[in-house]
Formats: structure tokens, sequence, C-alpha cells
């Protein structure tokens, strides 16, 4: 019943645990689907067909809804995570596709890459609740544990914007690297990482200094960033590798092979995994955040590419 | 207005445009052939990143020296005089294993965008089995693109490229004594 190896409750020699998490939300761009993978079988659950080309999810750990966004047909779907149903669909912005999600507030924030916004949504009606003008080609989103700030990688502005979400209004705008797409924040809520995927770096961003304070050189195209056991974890979509760095030095500790064009990156809640979604490959990959081992893969729809957090 | 509008699209489609700009949804294209030659053969064809001339739409190849990764840059002027640019990835001949990613492309040669081509060899009993996988972008860079530079146009100008390809490369080397 419960395991002895790693002291995860449930864990066995033969079923290492999933770090908590149940399910990987998985959007398979080129199939239109979005696929539920069982973390503790490592093995497809269920398959939602989402048309539109969906890229961006947002699901918190243990949450009621998932959020995709499909930016061909300017869509958010809103799911229900445990029936596994498309709850609602509604047309959003003109280009949407980066998501975030916040519990404590209920409120989606999306980026819309074509109108250079990032656009609030009811997470349970999906009811528009306002909009602020951020840089070009917002891709990347991310919001602060709190809930006070939201972040966007704006792409083609080499910049982030850091939004106070009672206001709604823009309070600061850090140069970063080369086309910052994915972004994170750490348990703190004080730390933003991107991945600039023409400088092949990862910018780190003192969130209530509003400054960069540190760039760590990764691999070919990076993708997307996750946080775990005091490290990063970055894909590097070119590369076909994820770079470990330490996130006290910035040394570089790893570069570890995941499969052709790693992209989605995400930390399960007790860091003890990351899972990886390889778009060329159709597979999901967990790697040991303590080992850098990995320790399974499985086959998702065509396309994978889980933009946002996409573990619950 | 709607004249002003045309010749506005007719010339956005005319600009080169940088890999650098691109929408959210990369297609993907993968076309393989059977050459009946060994690896080492057909690799010495598909390496050789300076002379890419054994595609038949392909007029002129000029390249730099060497195989740097985001370095070692490549023109390519098409038959019908359209020019496009790219620049190597990744190579390790280990591996049989070379790609390279378009920089600047013509829209009216091929309605791409960051168009990454990889190419594969694996042996397949004393012959080659070669693999060309397409990633790519539309041509078209913001959303309701016109049908010319649509998700639909651009793969079907990459599948037929590569196809293409395939075909010339297994007819040259099959030829060669």
């Amino acid at each position: 019943m419960f395991g002895a190896s790693n002291g995860v409750p449930g864990a066995s020699a033969e079923n290492p645990g999933t770090g908590d998490m149940r399910e990987a939300f998985v959007t398979s761009q080129l199939a239109d689907t979005l696929t539920i993978i069982d973390l503790t079988t490592m093995k497809s659950a269920a398959e939602i067909k989402i048309s539109g080309r969906p890229a961006g999810i947002a699901v918190a750990p243990g949450g009621k809804h998932a959020f995709v966004t499909s930016p061909e047909s300017k869509e958010l779907t809103i799911i229900d995570a445990t029936a596994r149903t498309v709850v609602k669909r509604l047309q959003v912005g003109r280009g949407p596709l980066g998501i975030a999600f916040n519990p404590t507030d209920n409120r989606v924030w999306i980026a819309d890459w074509y109108d250079h916004k990032l656009l609030v949504r009811d997470g349970g009606t999906g009811d528009a609740l306002g909009e602020v003008t951020v840089g070009k080609s917002p891709s990347g989103v991310a919001v602060t544990p709190d809930g006070r700030f939201v972040l966007s990688a704006d792409r083609d502005s080499d910049a982030v914007s850091i939004v106070d979400t009672a206001t709604l209004k823009v309070t600061a705008t850090v140069a970063v690297g080369g086309h910052p797409f994915g972004i994170s924040i750490d348990s703190t809520g004080t730390r933003a990482y991107t991945a600039n995927v023409t400088s092949n770096d990862v910018s780190i961003i003192d969130i209530p200094a509003k400054k960069l304070i540190g760039t760590v050189k990764v691999g070919a195209r990076p993708y997307g960033v996750a946080l775990a056991q005091g490290r990063a974890f970055v894909t590097n979509q070119a590369a076909g590798t994820v770079t470990v760095f330490d996130l006290a030095s910035l040394n570089i500790i790893a570069t570890i092979p995941a499969g052709s064009y790693p992209e989605g990156i995400a930390a399960s809640l007790d860091q003890r995994y990351v899972y990886i979604a390889c778009w060329d490959d159709n597979t999901l990959v967990r790697l040991d955040a303590n080992t850098l081992a990995v320790t399974a893969k499985t086959t998702t729809a065509e396309g994978p590419r889980a933009f946002g957090q996409f573990l619950r | 207005m709607v004249r002003y509008l045309a010749l506005f699209a007719v010339i956005l489609t005319l600009i080169p445009l940088p890999a650098t700009a691109h929408g959210p949804s990369r297609q993907k294209v993968i076309e393989t052939i059977e050459i009946n030659a060994p690896v080492e053969k057909v690799w010495m064809v598909v390496s050789n990143y300076k002379d890419m001339t054994w595609h038949p739409d392909i007029a002129k190849s000029e390249a730099m020296d060497g195989y740097e990764p985001e370095k070692t840059k490549r023109k390519l002027t098409f038959k019908t005089g359209g020019v496009i640019t790219d620049k190597i990835s990744a190579y390790t001949p280990d591996n049989k294993y070379l790609s390279f990613m378009t920089e600047e492309v013509d829209l009216k040669t091929m309605p791409v965008s960051g168009y990454s081509s990889y190419f594969t060899l694996t042996d397949a009993g004393g012959k080659t089995k070669v693999e060309w996988k397409g990633a790519f972008y539309r041509g078209y860079v913001n959303n309701d693109p016109p049908p010319e530079l649509s998700d639909a146009a651009a793969i079907k100008a990459v599948t037929a490229y590569q196809k293409k390809g395939l075909e010339a490369l297994k007819a040259k080397i099959e030829a060669a004594p």
C-alpha cells in the first residue's frame, strides 16, 4: 500500500509516483486534440477534440476546470477537468495563445498574439473582465501565486510586461533576451524566468524590483522553463535537449537529451518530477528532477505543445 | 479602397520574411524514400550543404564554408528567380543527421516562414532510407490569411518540394556509377 522506495505515499519501485499530480493536460496542436494523460499509469486516459489548433493550456493542481486556447479559431475552451468534457467555447480576441489561471481569484489571463493585449476572463463563466495592452506579440503568461501580478513575455518587443492585476495597468516593462516565449514564476512570486528563442538564453527577473538580474546561456531555440529543487529546467527545441541550471549560482548542471522538439515543460507540485512534451516525437516525458534521469515516456496525439501550466 | 488593399496584399507577398516572424501554429511534413545505394554514398550528397542543386527547383546554391550551427549560411536561387536563405541548425555526421532552417523566404517561391528541414539517413540492408522532415509555419504571419498564404498552401508547397527533392535525389544517386 505505502511503498518504501522513495518516501512518496503510494510509490513503489514499480510505480515511482507522479509528484502528487494526477494528470497532464497536453494540447496536441496538429491533431486538434487535448490529450489527458493519467500520470499514475503514464497512459492516455482521454482525448478531447478541440478545433482551431489548440496550443495554450492552464489548469491548477486539482483544479475544477482546464482552459485551452486555439489561436487559429480564436477560441478559449473551458473544460470540466474531472468529467473531461467541454463546458464552453468562446471567441476571444484575434490570436489567443498564452494562458494562465490563478485559482485565488478564478481569473484567466490570455495573451492575444495579434492584438498585443492580455485579456481577462472569469474562470467559471468565461465572461470578459477587462484587458490591458502590453508589448508586441505577447506569448507566455504567468501569474504570481498571490494573484497580485501577471507577467507577459512580449515576444516581438524582447521584453516582459509586469501588470498589476487590481488596476490592470502595466507597472513595468523589463528588457530581456531575444524573443521571450515561455515565462515561469517561482513559488515565492519574486522571480520570473523567460525562455528567449532567438538569443538562446534565459532571462531572470526580480519581480518586486522590476529588473533583469541575470541571464543564462542555454541550448538552441529555448521554449519554456520549469522550476524544481532549486533548479531551472529549460526545453531547447532545436537541440532536442533540456538544460538544467542551478538557481542560486546560475551554473549549468547538465544538458539532457529529451526527444525531438521538446517544448511545454512543467514541474510537479512536490518538485520531484518535470514533465516535457516533445512536439515532433509526440511524447510526454517524465524526468526525475533530482537524478535527472528520464523515468517514463508516453505517446500523445500529434504535435504536443502543452504551452502553460499543464499538470493537474 | 479595395484596390489599395489588394495592392498592399501583393506588396506583402513580395517582401521576404525574416525567419523570426511567424504565427503560433507550426506544421509538419514528413517525406521518405528508399535509395538503392549505401548510406555513405547518399550522405555524401545530402550532407554537402554548399550544393543543393540536386533539387530540380534550385538553380544556384552558394554557402559559406563549414558546418557551424547558427553560423553557417546559404543562399538558394530558384529556377523561377526567387531566393531563399537558410542557416545550419544541427550537424552530426556520426548519426548521418543534418538540419537547417530558412532565414529570408521569397513567398512566391514558397509560402512559408521559419521552415526547418531535418534529414535523417538510416541503413536498410545495404540500401538507404532517407527521411526529410519539415517543420514550418505558413507565410502569412497574421491571422485570417489569404488562401495562397494559408496553412494549407504552405503544407501543399512543402510536401511537393520535399517529394520532388527526394525523387530527384534517388534518381541522381542511383544513376551514378
